[in-house]
């Protein structure tokens, strides 16, 4: 292993540990949308889509899955780097001989990991009370899926947090950001409908709905979502470009 | 207190010819404006410089020239035989820097915090020696929020003395302190010192300067006005040596004409005279005294040219205004 691979990984178990000592980032990451999931999803239990035989829950687990990568992956990272560099923490580690890369590679791995937890926490809790779990054979294109979820939300995650201007913002715009977006895509309620359809196209255009229909392919039947990938790595795209072109040190 | 003398005993400082920094017609601009005007500089490895001046003299630029965070518009920069903009990780696992107002992860430790410092570098400082040089020892398992704000500053020299650095650069160590907070500051850069640590440090208050800094450079509107030892600033500015004494009674009353040949004042209850030639004019008073039956002269006291002088003089404030303390301190 590399010098800065190993200083990636380090720095990623630290980020793990002070997450985890942190009680409001790592309550809020994982009470957040796991209470989601018991509350909205009794709700659902046993009740099908209108004029089919697909369970609610089938469709509202895997939504609440692409809840969770967005929590940790845009969420709580644009927020941890929106913190970092608004408390002068990216300044002074710009002292030290760590490769930038190594740093950022650290966060990056520890969030793969807040993802992988929570999704895993999701996916079971999903499983085991509503009997909601991917179909035969789609294993690989859920994790995938989550792959890619976790990438593009993280690209749009380390960019948004170079347009929050204070720390005290920093969870506010995060949250507010894509909150709005998550409800009208119906990622909360399988049966949400009756958007003007104006707004049901806007809504199509974020990656929100996107990432939410390519897990629920995976768990539902559902016609192959191939504009909702091409969606996702058009964010990708824009998320890493901005986040790269926008990066600072110093607030 | 007693630990840190154990360290100094270790490691005599060594002061050499080398030099650690090494800087020749700096210029730097941004946009049009031209704030540094050629500046040249040299820091011996092992002592501690100083760049004094007001806010906007250019301290801040310089030194962030010198860490590679900046590179300059022209001029020829040496940093421990570096280019520090274009060798800049090299540089930093050598160069420790305490920038101005940098924070520290919340909910972070302050022996915790040090040590993933440590694993930043090749050949870390151990733990203990690090809290000790910094008197923080006591502290090492305090919550770093809860430090004051001196404490936190010992805790920047820890961090920038983590890699064992040859070179340390101090941006206004102790702005904003109180006077406790100031002096224990003081302490911790003397034992970096006695480390044999060479030390670059910018400051605006003159006390600082002469307190800890064996050579000072001022730096005024981008331009070194005076460079040397603390001495030969205030030598090089003219600035002549102050003899005073209590103003005898008989001269205050008139019935002693003052001495021929010295420049003296009388200042109400002390009597003042300045002079580039401490002993001749020492004899003549002296002589004066011994004529007109005056005795010893009480409150006899010979005053070095100050740096603080030699500042004011420079950047035209008046020692009236109270300001010494707080020239160009604007925060």
């Amino acid at each position: 292993m590399t010098r800065s691979a190993r200083l990636a990984v380090r720095q990623a178990l630290l980020e793990q540990r002070s997450f985890w000592r942190s009680a409001e980032y790592a309550l809020f990451t994982f009470a957040f949308p796991l209470m989601i999931l018991l509350l909205i999803g009794a709700a659902n239990a046993g009740s099908h889509l209108p004029g089919t035989a697909i369970a609610n829950t089938t469709v509202f687990v895997p939504g609440i899955l692409a809840f969770g990568v967005i929590v940790a992956a845009y969420a709580n990272l644009g927020t941890k780097v929106a913190v970092l560099r608004h408390d002068g923490v990216l300044k002074r580690i710009r002292t030290t001989p760590l490769p930038p890369g190594a740093f950022i590679g650290g966060l990056l791995a520890s969030t793969a990991a807040t993802v992988l937890l929570l999704t895993a926490a999701t996916g079971l809790i999903g499983w085991l009370a509503f009997g909601a779990g991917p179909r035969a054979g789609e294993l690989f294109a859920l994790v995938g899926a989550l792959i890619l979820g976790t990438v593009c939300f993280a690209a749009l995650g380390l960019a948004v947090s170079s347009v929050i201007s204070s720390a005290e913002s920093a969870g506010p715009v995060a949250y507010a950001s894509f909150l709005p977006i998550a409800i009208i895509s119906g990622v909360f309620d399988p049966t949400f409908s009756g958007l003007p359809s104006w707004l049901s196209r806007l809504v199509a255009a974020f990656p929100v709905k996107a990432l939410a229909e390519v897990l629920q392919n995976t768990y539902a039947v559902r016609p192959f979502p191939a504009w909702d990938l091409l969606n996702l790595a058009l964010w990708t795209v824009a998320g890493a470009a901005v986040a790269v072109w926008r990066f600072r040190w110093h607030s | 207190m007693t630990d840190t003398h154990v360290i100094v005993d270790r490691t005599p400082p060594l002061v050499t010819d080398r030099h650690a920094v090494h800087v020749r017609g700096l210029r730097m601009s941004f946009g049009g404006t031209e704030v540094l005007h050629g500046v040249d500089f040299d820091v011996r490895y092992g002592e501690v410089f100083c760049l004094l001046g007001p806010n906007g003299a250019g301290k801040t630029t310089t030194l962030e020239i010198l860490e590679g965070f900046r590179v300059p518009s022209a001029g020829r920069v040496r940093v421990l035989d570096m280019d520090p903009a274009a060798q800049a990780v090299r540089l930093r696992e050598r160069a420790g820097m305490v920038l101005q107002e940098c924070g520290f992860p919340r909910q972070a430790r302050v022996a915790e915090l040090i040590d993933v410092w440590r694993g930043y570098y090749r050949s870390p400082r151990p733990l203990g020696d690090l809290l000790e040089v910094v008197e923080l020892t006591t502290f090492r398992n305090t919550q770093v929020r809860k430090l004051s704000g001196g404490q936190r500053r010992r805790l920047d020299f820890a961090l920038a003395l983590a890699g064992d650095p040859d070179l340390i650069f101090l941006d206004e160590p102790t702005t904003g302190f109180d006077p406790e907070a100031r002096r224990r500051c003081w302490a911790a850069i003397e034992n970096l010192r006695q480390l044999g640590k060479t030390i670059v440090l910018t400051t605006h208050y003159l006390d600082e300067a002469e307190r800890l800094a064996d050579r000072i450079a001022i730096l005024r509107a981008g331009s070194i006005e005076l460079a040397g030892t603390t001495h030969e600033v205030a030598i090089r500015a003219g600035l002549a040596t102050r003899i005073s004494f209590a103003t005898p009674s008989a001269l205050r009353r008139g019935e002693v004409a003052p001495p021929a040949g010295v420049d003296l004042v009388p200042h109400g209850p002390e009597s003042v005279c300045h002079t580039a030639n401490v002993t001749v004019t020492l004899r003549l008073l002296l002589a004066w005294a011994a004529e007109n039956d005056l005795g010893d002269l009480t409150g006899l006291a010979v005053a070095a040219p100050r740096l603080e002088d030699t500042y004011l003089q420079l950047t035209g404030v008046s020692p009236d205004s109270g300001a010494v303390q707080d020239i160009g301190d604007h925060s």
